[in-house]
């Protein structure tokens, strides 16, 4: 049982279409680089597995379950770190991501896990976010959701902001859950991060699904060309 | 550079920075000090009418509100006038000044251009000794355009030294404050948390001088408000008090001098206080967070509720002299109740035109999620296990509490400011204001409608109490047709303290609300969100 699987996705804003028939399968224990060039989807495929967008037509399901109907249930299971971090600036950081892992209602004991990504993301929790600078903001959010002991993480862009120290503990996580079984939909642009912590990748273009298959797959495609050589000619449609 | 000329180019700097803000504040200050006073010899066609209006402000409320009343025994138009107005000229140049000295010391330390500058080669004080001498200008080309502007006006009462009590006495209050924030401004090391002290201590003072006069007790001499207020411009002329209020700046300023040379740049001498590290219990679901973002509104429209009350309230005792004082708004009252009691007819007025505010607060409320929307706030909570409804619900809820709230004070700010008349009764009052809560609980579901249906039109639910505004204005002054009020959700609604009880159109009004209500939810759950 695939825990996301998405068919023929299309998802129109007015006369714009921005997911045009995307198929994506994650399966259980799996990390899965979502790729694409600016404005490609990554963000409405996302936001649609969440039910904060409705899909035109197509289905998403998440844990075999459609992911709009049973989003309630569902998200109790899921972690996520948006594209965009946005915080209450007269909440501290502490506060939110309290909030946070209450409001996902799991019902278990998050403490440990708090402190402990606290202490490896060197975040002080008693500051005002409106205090923060940019990466300490996406460490309140990655915090959040790493603390939470979810079966399946969704993470937009999850280090846009940080420092490469803070880039290396991220992966670290990341290999860690990997360990646990988790399983990680990982949209980014950073492709030695790609490199380092993807089983599978997927990359849109153009509200298309225009490669998807296992690393070794990928580099068999690549021909011998490194990732990112491969990654520019494809997003260049070339 | 000699440190001497660093500092006047500093000092021009901080003015050239400011030619536009600056500006601005010196035209709308000074000029309105100046064309309200001018409006004054236009209120009054006798002695007596003077004679009354100066009663009316000799009410505990209004004396709450705006200061002593003085000089009853030489009353004059120029006397009236200062006695009114100087509060709200102090209240506006406090604002200017506060936000002045903020922006060129403890915010301009934050963002770093205080340390570009300080690192050249000029003198240690330059910086904040140029900021004073840039609000000292300010405030005294604010108090002297003001000065000149009486002078020439010359109204009934009229002498230089009285022109210059006045003028000085605004002044002096906004450079007071400008040394108060300079030095709160080296205690604390964010600048919003110098705005906040700043305006706490603003609050505090107003407060102490509204207990004093009130009492008429000393107590007023320990506020810089209530030293003014007992200038009694053109009148007593206490210059007097004036030194006294600059001596405190002076020393004051000294004092903000001092700790700044021995103070690190970007620290305060008191250290941030480090917020939370945990959330509360009740932070922890969305009603939680709801109320979080919302309760300072909450108390601040509490307190506005009760002091419009109470303004209001204030002049119960002497209707009949205040209507007689303003032909048009004696056509509106009476346009609620013709032959009725002059006291039903007001009270009728105040809650239509009081209701229709109260609706400031509850709309604000319910949009408030949709504001949380537009900032992106709203997606990671969605995206933990919060179903939609429970979100929004807590928001529509914080609009009903808002909406009691409100009714509930204004009630008790008119009784409190009028019960000494003997002509109100508590029971009737809260009649009169609670029936208007079916058309406060409709407008708040003509906005979670238009949050639902239409968000991007959100903003078209304000409709609903201006027109209610503008037809107790216009509809009674020009005697409308009795249809045109029942057009407006608090028009139907039954004026208790004219005519009887009725209960369909309250029953139309809730009917109504739960069915907009209930169609914003289901749209709204149904919407993609931004
Ligand atoms: N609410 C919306 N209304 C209209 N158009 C939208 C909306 N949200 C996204 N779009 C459009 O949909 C397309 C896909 O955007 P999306 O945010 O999914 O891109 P992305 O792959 O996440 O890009 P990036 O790498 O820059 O984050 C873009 O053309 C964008 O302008
Ligand atoms: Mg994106």
């Amino acid at each position: 049982m695939p825990v996301i699987e998405i068919k023929q996705l299309v998802k129109k804003f007015g006369k714009l279409t921005a997911l045009n028939g995307v198929d994506l399968t994650l399966d259980q224990g799996e990390v899965h680089a979502y790729l694409g060039p600016n404005g490609a989807g990554k963000t409405t495929t996302i936001r649609v597995l969440l039910g904060i967008l409705r899909a035109t037509s197509g289905s998403v399901s998440i844990f075999d379950r459609d992911a709009w109907k049973n989003s309630v249930e569902l998200h109790k299971r899921l972690a996520f770190v948006p594209g965009e971090v946005n915080l209450w600036g007269n909440l501290t950081g502490g506060e939110v991501i309290d909030l946070m892992l209450a409001l996902r209602k799991t019902g278990t004991s998050h403490t440990e896990r708090r402190e402990m990504f606290l202490e490896r993301f060197e975040l002080d929790p008693t500051m005002k976010c409106r205090a923060y600078s940019k990466g300490n903001r996406q460490k309140v959010a990655l915090v959040a959701a790493l603390a939470s002991d979810a079966e399946l993480y969704i993470l937009d862009e999850p280090t846009s902001g940080l420092d490469p120290l803070m880039e290396k503990v991220f992966q670290d996580t990341i290999l860690d859950l990997k360990k646990e079984g988790k399983s990680v939909l990982l949209s980014s642009h950073i492709l030695s991060e790609v490199e380092a912590l993807a089983d599978k990748i997927s990359i849109i273009k153009e509200g298309k699904i225009i490669q998807t298959g296992t690393r070794a797959e990928i580099s068999q495609v690549a021909a011998g060309r490194t990732l990112e050589e491969l990654f520019l000619s494809e997003y260049q449609g070339r | 550079m000699s440190s001497l000329a660093a500092f006047w180019q500093y000092t021009r700097f901080i003015l050239v920075r400011e030619r536009i803000v600056g500006l601005i504040w010196i035209v709308a200050l000074a000029g309105s000090a100046i064309l309200f006073a001018a409006m004054y010899p236009g209120l009054f066609s006798s002695d007596a009418e003077m004679q009354a209006m100066a009663q009316t402000m000799n009410t505990p409320a209004m004396v709450a509100l705006m200061g002593p009343v003085y000089g009853l025994d030489t009353l004059n138009t120029a006397i009236i006038m200062a006695q009114e107005c100087l509060i709200w000229f102090a209240i506006a140049i406090i604002i200017m000044n506060i936000f002045f000295v903020n922006r060129y010391t403890r915010a301009d330390e934050e963002l770093g251009r205080l340390e570009m500058f300080r690192a050249l080669p000029v003198g240690r004080l330059t910086g904040v000794a140029a900021t004073m001498i840039g609000a000292l200008v300010l405030n005294l080309v604010i108090a002297l355009i003001t000065v000149c502007g009486l002078i020439a006006l010359n109204l009934p009462g009229t002498t230089v030294a009285g022109a210059f009590a006045y003028g000085l006495a605004i002044g002096a209050i906004g450079f007071f404050f400008a040394a108060l924030t300079l030095l709160i401004a080296q205690l604390l090391s964010s600048s919003r948390g110098v705005l906040g002290v700043s305006f706490a201590l603003f609050g505090l003072f107003y407060v102490i001088r509204a207990w004093g006069d009130m009492q008429n007790s000393d107590l007023s001499y320990a506020s810089p408000l209530g030293l003014i207020s007992r200038v009694f411009a053109f009148y007593e002329n206490n210059f007097w008090l004036l030194a006294i209020l600059l001596g405190a700046t002076l020393v004051i300023t000294a004092v903000a001098f001092v700790v700044y040379v021995k103070r690190d740049l970007g620290e305060g001498v008191i250290p941030a206080r480090p917020g939370r590290k945990h959330a509360s219990r009740f932070l922890q679901s969305p009603f939680g967070l709801a109320w979080r973002l919302t309760r300072n509104t909450v108390f601040a429209w509490a307190v506005a509720a009760f002091v419009m009350g109470a303004v209001y309230g204030s002049v119960v005792g002497q209707l009949d002299s205040f209507l007689n004082q303003n032909e048009m708004i004696k056509q509106i009252v009476e346009g609620f109740g013709e032959n009725k009691s002059l006291l039903g007819s007001y009270i009728a007025m105040l809650f239509s035109i009081l209701a229709a505010v109260g609706a400031i607060p509850v709309v604000n409320a319910a949009m408030r999620i949709y504001a949380e929307e537009k900032r992106g706030r709203i997606e990671q909570v969605y995206a933990a296990a919060v179903p939609r409804l429970s979100l929004f619900a807590s928001f529509m809820v914080i609009a009903l509490v808002q909406s009691l709230i409100f009714l509930t004070l204004t009630v008790l700010g008119i009784y409190a400011a009028g019960e000494s008349t003997g002509q109100l009764v508590l029971a009737d009052l809260f009649k009169d204001a609670f029936v208007y809560l079916p058309a406060l609980f409709l407008t708040l579901g003509v906005a979670v409608l238009l949050i639902g249906l239409a968000p991007r039109l959100s903003l078209l639910v304000w409709v609903v109490p201006v027109y209610s505004f503008l037809y107790d204005y216009f509809g009674r002054l020009f005697n409308l047709p009795d249809w045109v009020r029942n057009t407006s959700p608090f028009g139907v609604v039954p004026q208790l303290s004219l005519e009887d009880f009725t209960v369909v159109p309250l029953v139309v009004l809730t009917a109504v609300g739960i069915v907009f209500c209930a169609v914003g939810l289901a749209a709204y759950r149904r919407r993609d969100l931004r």
